[in-house]
């Protein structure tokens, strides 16, 4: 039996990246809906696309944090 | 930046030909010089070199307005119009023009500490350190807070721990959740956001870029298994021009939150 070393730390910040990436993905892919349906507001839908991203993130960032502090 | 790990520990006849003694090699420099007591690092010189050059950009774009601007003039210009038209204006409103320079002195600032990244000879991001970013998240902490208290009064708080909007049953709820958001998170991943950019940008540049030269300079010791040099270098050039993206992006990103950040300060209904 081999033992397994590592830090467990990067197993939490690997779990913690998933559900961001799900719901950024989810949030791109209405931004680029939304662009092509309405080319005229693509501005608007940019700018709130990328806060829609900044908020989704910040789950993973708190990971990332958590990764160092441990 | 070669020499930093070529220093480290290698030795052609081993198997693992350079081995870094910790990551923290590549972020860390010694004392170049003392002044006055402290110890004076690259990270000082280039932090310091990043407010003279956003000074100096501004100062030399604006100095002497014509109506057809020279190119330089014209490049600052846009930058400048695209902060206050889409980020002061078009986030907060009208009166966002108050906040448009404490906004364009962060955007500027991060936009030249995060393409100190790419730049030849320095390659080294300032933002990549996280006394950087935290301060300027805590500067625009402070900031929408005042904003908050100055507009607002006291209501601006209890509007956060107490929202009307919400069913009664779940306003404490939802106000613990809103207290801790808007004061604890939104400083930490204001920073961390674009530290954690930086810090991933840099290590993925010097560790590409460095082993391929590495791979390609001991090419006498390991003969044709060099060629794995070509393809980490490959890498590391696809990586540099994602880089120049990242660069910019976060630098609006930060500077698009505090403009947020301020605007829900001003209206807390929304």
């Amino acid at each position: 039996m081999q033992d397994i070393s590592g830090a467990l730390a990067l197993i939490g910040y690997g779990l913690a990246a998933i559900g961001p990436g799900i719901g950024i993905g989810i949030v791109a892919g209405n931004a680029v809906q939304a662009m092509a349906r309405q080319p005229e507001a693509a501005n608007m839908v940019r700018t709130t696309m990328f806060l829609g991203i900044a908020f989704t993130e910040a789950l993973a960032l708190i990971g990332f944090v958590l990764f160092f502090l441990t | 930046m070669g020499e930093l790990i070529l220093a480290v520990g290698c030795d052609p006849a081993q198997e693992v030909i350079c081995t870094p003694d910790s990551v923290n090699e590549l972020f860390e420099t010694g004392v170049v010089f003392r002044l006055f007591g402290f110890g004076v690092t690259r990270s000082v010189i280039l932090i310091f070199a990043a407010a003279l050059i956003t000074l100096a950009l501004l100062f030399f774009a604006y100095r002497r307005p014509r109506l057809v601007p020279s190119k330089f003039g014209v490049a600052i210009e846009s930058m400048v119009d695209f902060v206050r038209e889409e980020i002061a204006i078009g986030v907060i409103g009208p009166e966002g023009v108050r906040y448009f320079p404490y906004l364009l002195a962060l955007f500027m600032f991060i936009l030249v500490g995060n393409a100190f990244e790419v730049m030849p000879g320095i390659n080294f991001p300032i933002t990549s350190l996280i006394a950087i970013p935290m301060f300027l998240s805590l500067l625009t902490w402070v900031v929408f807070i005042a904003v908050g208290f100055a507009k607002n009064g006291f209501a601006y708080v209890s509007g956060v721990v107490w929202p009307r909007s919400v069913p009664l049953g779940l306003r404490p709820l939802v106000g613990l959740i809103e207290f801790v958001s808007t004061f604890v998170l939104r400083p930490i991943t204001l920073a961390v956001r674009l530290f954690a950019n930086l810090v991933a940008g840099h290590v993925m540049l010097t560790l590409l870029l460095v082993s391929g030269v590495v791979f390609v300079a001991h090419v006498d010791d390991i003969g044709f298994r060099s060629i794995i040099g070509l393809g980490w270098f490959a890498i590391g050039l696809a990586i540099f021009i994602f880089e120049l993206v990242v660069i910019v992006l976060q630098a609006y990103i930060f500077t698009l939150l505090a403009a947020v950040y301020i605007e829900t300060s001003l209206h807390p209904q929304h």
